[in-house]
């Protein structure tokens, strides 16, 4: 049914996308500043969301509208929510 | 007997399913958990902010918790009502309820105001612009912000007071013909020397909020500036 | 890939146990946009495990629509502190 080569690569993109997941949010208990935390939640959550969503994309390849759409809207929207954090946390603390 | 035998077979059976199902199911369990986890982790907040953003965590959850059990709809509309727009509501309703308004007057010597009145009021006499700072540190314990509203004189301020558009008012005490008049002679120390020139008086319509104040007033221990908290409806 | 989903929901925890401890209010923001977009994916791939087409469309439907709710909490938050 599926190819086992394409299902290794699936299985490895879905490791590397909870990799990156655990390495990101490994940082979020730390006592470091807000935007160190917010760089590194934006680098791991949508990267290793991307990755978790390329991996079910080889493994479904019959739902690919959904997926494709999911990563658009990931890729995008966490971008601008990244910025827009960094805005307001930033302004915060200058006018404290 | 034949009742006994038939709930252990029950159980045997209960178990057998449960065992086949347990593991190929057990993320919904650990999901489900999720809720009443974070649930009680909203209960426990005391800041009305912080609760509210474990609020919109809780709705999250909640969100994941329907998807998984299969009400699609049901978690779209706790994502779109239940987290989106309750959570900004409840922001704009605990911004405009949590806050002290205090009355001040508005003398040239004591409060000056920018042109447009949307700024925010500055303190020039400097024993007020303390006990201002001192009473917002206080409040800020409790959750709440300090909004100083200006008034011409001290009948305004007496008005103001009694119509409840402020919670409490502060003034000089040392003014003759005051119109608010604090009945706390204890606290009157015209006569003991140090200063009696600038002597600030709160008084509050609250009562919850005259026995915040007067607890933590006394102990912050002041020595320039004698705080009388009295409440007004003591008076009447 | 029923351990697939265990591990996100250990990688969910971190983040919750962060929003709990933490008193910073963006500090707990940023647990909580931590939070949204795990829930979502969680969401989205319990949806192509099922070849479940409605929750799939739910589940990117939150995806784009909490980070968006979000940043409306982020401005409200910042204009609350600042006055």
């Amino acid at each position: 049914m599926i190819n086992p080569l394409v299902n290794l690569f699936s299985y490895g993109c879905i490791g590397i996308g909870l990799l990156f997941w655990f390495w990101g949010t490994a940082f979020l208990p730390s006592r470091r500043s807000v935007l160190f935390k917010l760089h590194m939640l934006s680098i791991a959550d949508t990267l290793g969301s991307m990755a978790i969503l390329l991996g079910l994309l080889l493994k479904r390849p019959q739902e690919w509208p959904l997926l494709v759409l999911a990563i658009i809207s990931l890729a995008i929207w966490n971008t601008v929510l990244g910025y827009v954090l960094a805005y307001c946390s930033t302004t915060e603390a200058t006018h404290d | 007997m034949i009742n006994l035998v038939n709930l252990v077979n029950l159980a045997n059976l209960a178990t057998v399913t449960l065992s086949g199902d347990f593991y190929a199911d057990i993320y919904i369990y650990l999901i489900t958990a999720l809720l009443p986890l974070s649930a009680c982790l909203l209960v426990v907040q005391t800041n009305p902010y912080h609760a509210l953003v474990i609020r919109a965590v809780l709705g999250a959850i909640a969100a994941l918790v329907y998807a998984v059990l299969g009400a699609a709809d049901v978690a779209l509309t706790e994502a779109l009502m239940g987290t989106m727009l309750a959570i900004t509501l409840y922001a704009v309703a605990v911004h405009s309820s949590m806050v002290l308004r205090l009355g001040v007057l508005q003398t040239a010597a004591l409060i000056e105001q920018e042109q447009p009145p949307e700024t925010p009021v500055l303190v020039k006499e400097p024993r007020l612009a303390a006990l201002i700072t001192t009473l917002r540190d206080l409040i800020r314990k409790q959750h709440l912000r300090l909004e100083l509203v200006p008034y011409p004189n001290r009948a305004a301020l007496q008005q103001g007071l009694t119509t409840q558009e402020i919670h409490a008012a502060c003034a000089p005490a040392d003014v003759e013909s005051d119109a608010i008049d604090c009945v706390d002679p204890a606290n009157h120390s015209h006569h003991n020397g140090a200063t009696s020139l600038c002597q600030y008086q709160i008084a509050t319509r609250l009562q919850s909020l005259h026995d915040i104040l007067q607890a933590e007033l006394a102990a912050v221990g002041v020595d320039t500036v004698v705080y009388a908290v009295s409440n007004l409806e003591e008076q009447r | 890939m029923s351990w697939i989903l265990i591990a996100m929901i250990l990688a969910l925890l971190i983040p919750i146990y962060e929003a709990c401890k933490d008193e910073n209010i963006w500090q707990k923001m940023l647990a909580f946009a931590s939070i949204a977009s795990k829930t979502a994916m969680i969401s989205l791939f319990v949806s192509v495990l099922r070849d479940d087409w409605m929750l799939g469309a739910v589940a990117v439907i939150i995806l784009s629509v909490g980070n968006a709710g979000l940043m409306l909490l982020a401005h409200v938050i910042k204009r609350v502190s600042q006055a």
